[in-house]
Parts: C-alpha cells; sequence; structure tokens
C-alpha cells in the first residue's frame, strides 16, 4: 500500500498541470451560468430544468476530464519512456496500474466536487428567484445523483485503463472508451428497444437481439447510475436500489482495474 | 503604414460581414417554408441517441415547440412572411397549418417521451392542440400518459375530463377522470359532484363554464389566461342566450324561432357579443349557436 501513494500523488500533480482541466472547468462554469437565463424560458417547471441542466454539465465535464485528461495521464509515461525509470525501482507493475487509477481517481473527485459545488449554488440562485417552482424539490436526490454520476465516472476511468493496458496508442485508447461510454449509456434502452421493436414498427433479426444481450453483460451499464431524472422531479428511491447500484459500482471497477493489472503485467513496451 | 492599413482592412470587412449577413438572412427568409414535414423521431430511439441527457434533451424539444408557437404571433404581423405558393387560405383566426399542429404534437410527445414526468409539455398541448389544432384525442393520449407518470398531479387527469366532456362528448370517460383529478393531493373535492352532475344533458355550458373557471385559476401564463379568459366570456354569453330562451319557453310555450324574437319580447334586454366576431341563432332544434367558430361550442357535433 505504501508504494502506492507517491504513485497516486505524481499523477495527481501531473493531472493538475494538464492545461485541459482548466478549459473543461471554464466551460462548465459558462454552462452554469447559462442555467440562469435558460431555466427562466420555461413557463412552469423551472426547478426541473435547473436541476437538469446543472446535473448534465457536471456529468459531461467529468466526461470529457476523463476522455481528455485520464487517458493523457496514462499515455504520457509510456509516450515519454518514463515508464522505465518508475519500474526500475521496486515497484510491481500492477502497484504502478493500481496507484496512477488512485491518483486519476483523487483528480476526478476533487474536480467534480469542485464543479458540483458551483453547480448547487447555480440551482441555490434559481430556487431563489422562483421558489414556487421548487416544490417537490429534494436536495439529497441532487447530491445522491452527484454521487452517483461520480461513480460512474470512476467505472468510466477503471475501463479506460483497462484499455490502455493492452493498446499502443492513447487515440485507440480514447476511441475504445467513448464506444464503451456510448454502448454503456444505451444499451438498456437498446435493449428494451429491441425487445418492443414493434412499438416503433422496426424489424430486428433474432441474432442481433441475442448479440445485443451478451452486450448487455459484458459491457458496464452506466445509465444505471443516472438518476437525473429523479432528482429533477424530487421522484423516491428505494434503499435497496442505492446500495444495489454502489455495489455494482465498486465490483466492476474492481473487475477492470484487476484486469488491467493482469494484461499489463505481460504488456511489452516500445 | 502596415498596422493601419491591417486595422482599415478588419473595420471594413467587420462592417462588410453585418451588410451581409443581413442581406443573407433576408434571402434565407424568402425561401418556401418547408412543408408537410411533420416528421419527428420516435422517443424510443431519441432516447438511445442522447445518452444519459434525455432531461435536458427533453427540455430542449419543449423549447423548440415554444420557438415556434412565438413564431406564429410573428406571422400575424408580417403577413408578406407566409411565402403565397404556400398559402391556403383558411377560414379559421389562426394560421397554423394542419401539418404544423401534428409536427407540434409529435415534438410535444417526443418531449415528454424522454422525460415523462415533465409537466410543461403537457401544458401547452392542452392548451393549443385542442382548441388550436383540434387535435382532441392525441392530446388525451399524451396527457393520460402523463396523469399515469404524475400520480401525484391533480391537473392532468382534470384536463382530461374536461377534453373529453368538452370537445368529445363522452361523459362516462369524463366523470372517471374528473373523479381521479379529487382524489388526488390539491384537487378540488368539488369535482366529484361535478363529475355526477356530468350525465344531465341540459347543464352543459354551466358545467362548462365552471371547469373552465377552474383552468384559468389554475394557469400562471399571461398569454393562455387571456385565451382562457375569452373562451370564458363567450360560452357565458351563450350561457345568457341560453337562459332567455328557456324563459321564453316557460312564457310563451314555444320555443323561439330566432334570437331577434327574445329582444322583441322583452325576454333578453340586449344581445351579448360574441368575442370571437360571430352572431347568435337559434338552430331548428332550438339550441343556441354561434357563426363563428363552431368547434368552440359544447353540444355541436
Amino acid at each position: 500500500m505504501r508504494t502506492l501513494w507517491p504513485i497516486a500523488f505524481i499523477t495527481f500533480k501531473e493531472g493538475v498541470r494538464n492545461r485541459a482541466i482548466y478549459g473543461i472547468s471554464i466551460f462548465a462554469l459558462l454552462l452554469l451560468g447559462a442555467n440562469l437565463l435558460i431555466s427562466n424560458m420555461f413557463m412552469q417547471e423551472v426547478g426541473k430544468v435547473a436541476v437538469d441542466m446543472a446535473l448534465s454539465t457536471v456529468s459531461f465535464a467529468g466526461l470529457l476530464l476523463v476522455l481528455f485528461v485520464g487517458i493523457n495521464l496514462m499515455a504520457k509515461d509510456l509516450d515519454k519512456r518514463t515508464i522505465y525509470m518508475v519500474l526500475s525501482r521496486p515497484i510491481s507493475r500492477p502497484q504502478y496500474i493500481v496507484g496512477k487509477f488512485f491518483g486519476m481517481v483523487v483528480l476526478l473527485l476533487v474536480t467534480l466536487l469542485f464543479l458540483s459545488t458551483f453547480a448547487i449554488i447555480s440551482i441555490q440562485l434559481v430556487k431563489m428567484s422562483a421558489p414556487t417552482y421548487f416544490a417537490r424539490f429534494s436536495w439529497s436526490l441532487v447530491f445522491l445523483s452527484l454521487f452517483f454520476a461520480t461513480i460512474g465516472l470512476v467505472l468510466l476511468t477503471a475501463q479506460s485503463f483497462l484499455f490502455s493496458s493492452f493498446t499502443s496508442t492513447s487515440f485507440i485508447t480514447l476511441v475504445l472508451t467513448v464506444v464503451s461510454y456510448i454502448i454503456g449509456q444505451s444499451l438498456s434502452d437498446v435493449k428494451t428497444l429491441i425487445e418492443n421493436s414493434q412499438i416503433v414498427g422496426i424489424k430486428i433479426s433474432p441474432v442481433t437481439v441475442k448479440v445485443i444481450q451478451v452486450a448487455y453483460y459484458v459491457f458496464p451499464n452506466l445509465s444505471l447510475f443516472d438518476i437525473k431524472t429523479q432528482a429533477a422531479h424530487g421522484l423516491s428511491l428505494s434503499v435497496s436500489y442505492i446500495f444495489w447500484i454502489v455495489l455494482y459500482g465498486f465490483i466492476y471497477t474492481c473487475l477492470a482495474i484487476a484486469f488491467a493489472a493482469l494484461v499489463f503485467r505481460k504488456k511489452e513496451f516500445p | 503604414m502596415q498596422r493601419l492599413s491591417l486595422i482599415v482592412l478588419i473595420l471594413a470587412l467587420a462592417s462588410a460581414q453585418v451588410f451581409v449577413l443581413g442581406r443573407a438572412t433576408e434571402e434565407k427568409n424568402l425561401l418556401p417554408l418547408y412543408q408537410g414535414d411533420d416528421a419527428v423521431m420516435p422517443s424510443p430511439v431519441l432516447k438511445v441517441a442522447v445518452f444519459e441527457f434525455d432531461g435536458l434533451a427533453s427540455d430542449f424539444m419543449f423549447l423548440k415547440a415554444l420557438v415556434f408557437m412565438g413564431s406564429t404571433l410573428e406571422r400575424a404581423d408580417l403577413p408578406t412572411l407566409v411565402r403565397t405558393p404556400f398559402k391556403r387560405e383558411k377560414k379559421s383566426i389562426s394560421i397554423i397549418e394542419e401539418w404544423e399542429w401534428k409536427w407540434l404534437y409529435g415534438i410535444l410527445d417526443a418531449s415528454t417521451g424522454l422525460d415523462p414526468y415533465f409537466l410543461d409539455p403537457y401544458y401547452v398541448a392542452n392548451a393549443n392542440l385542442t382548441w388550436g389544432g383540434g387535435l382532441i384525442r392525441e392530446t388525451n393520449l399524451l396527457l393520460e400518459k402523463g396523469s399515469r407518470y404524475r400520480n401525484w398531479d391533480w391537473q392532468l387527469p382534470f384536463y382530461v375530463g374536461f377534453n373529453n366532456f368538452f370537445f368529445l362528448h363522452d361523459n362516462i370517460k369524463a366523470s372517471e377522470y374528473l373523479m381521479e383529478a379529487s382524489r388526488r393531493p390539491g384537487g378540488n373535492p368539488g369535482f366529484a359532484s361535478l363529475a355526477s352532475k356530468l350525465a344531465y344533458e341540459e347543464h352543459k355550458t354551466e358545467i362548462s363554464i365552471l371547469l373552465l373557471e377552474e383552468i384559468t385559476k389554475t394557469t400562471d401564463d399571461e398569454a393562455l389566461k387571456k385565451m382562457y379568459l375569452i373562451r370564458l366570456g363567450a360560452l357565458k354569453s351563450i350561457l345568457t342566450v341560453e337562459k332567455s330562451v328557456a324563459a321564453y319557453k316557460k312564457r310563451f310555450g314555444k320555443t323561439p324561432r330566432t334570437v331577434e324574437e327574445l329582444l322583441q319580447r322583452h325576454v333578453l334586454k340586449e344581445l351579448p357579443i360574441d368575442p370571437y366576431g360571430g352572431k347568435y341563432y337559434i338552430d331548428p332544434q332550438g339550441t343556441v349557436r354561434t357563426t363563428s367558430e363552431a368547434r368552440l361550442m359544447p353540444g355541436t357535433h
């Protein structure tokens, strides 16, 4: 454990130095400012729109962070050959992967905490300007939604680490992670769509249905972590749902990192 | 020297840009309006396409509908913008084409498909698609969906009840939904007794007024409120005429053939004004009608 922290710390420091993180943050802050303008265009459910905007902004910024900062952090050591220096020390390859992962997770948590604070401020500002439209609003659901989004992003980070353990360039890792995100977000919708294809009037071959059903268990189901609708409308959420989701996120993340460590052990460096 | 000429060039290009943009926008407005394209992606497909941002997508779909409704207000002021090759002479006040109503329904349906708990699209659908577009059954389908999801909200079943009663003359379904509305939190318990009265045909106008007053009370939007108040005024005028027809019948033992008879025999002091510019008349069955938009009138089939 003691060997992990220096790597995690260096990774975090490297990430903070990355300019992209500031660009993403400024972009997110602009969107949160726009929240005040956009939510006031609605007649009834101003609160719902404000929560939608704020939560979506944080999720989207987090996604950009994982894709453009996280993957870079992993690739840099390989591109700049600094990995030889790190691995010449008494650190095993799995330790290196886990340490890097922890560093990235800390970076993600700090950034998301910062953005969430501003998201909450933007919701609060809209709430103060139109308090009557926040009848069913609940802060705890907003916090829970932000927490779930964080778990989902940590999972995606683990997934990107797994990809970078066997690909040779960071671009391929990026493409695979984006694909994995798209599949993860839409898989359960696609599954519903193809299982009820007659509603929208499309014909789907039984082979496709089977492929989707298998993919459903292989790829992470990221849509489980999306409770923005529940948060926006103040709908109740059962404790057992929260429990199983958190457990699912934890298990899948560990699985991906364990796989990454396994593959990375045998990786040949250029 | 070089610096000065660059600055002059930039200033010239900037002003040219403003001028050209103006002309280009004008030209774009002169393009024929695209016609009849009322297709909207079905919401199950959209749901897949927008990843985790379906709430936000639903908001923007709804904004699109709002922008469209706003642009139709402009049409009345700018008749030249409605291109002649596609302009159809229509009697009604609205200059929204039939396919545009269908498109509006499609986009509101998609918006609520992405987020079925979102109240605003239901609200706008109920206010516009029914009175203006005549898409009563479609609107009710939408509202019934909303009523299923928003099971704490009395307004949506109330609207379904009203539409069934007022437009579709389905009193059984109307009373079912009014009962449902009365049971939900915030719903007026008086709806229940109103629901039981629906069976009596002769109180149609009065019940319509009561229900419409309830809708007006819960409307915050000024433009919508104004529209509802005009409709209420029309209904109240009809009620006045209907009441004097009943009084005439009682006094003279027969139905008046024209509204002028009511005035001549001093049953009615003066004829109320139809806010839609029509004239009241009595049809051979003895029902009071107006020459303005017929679909505003309860009891016309």
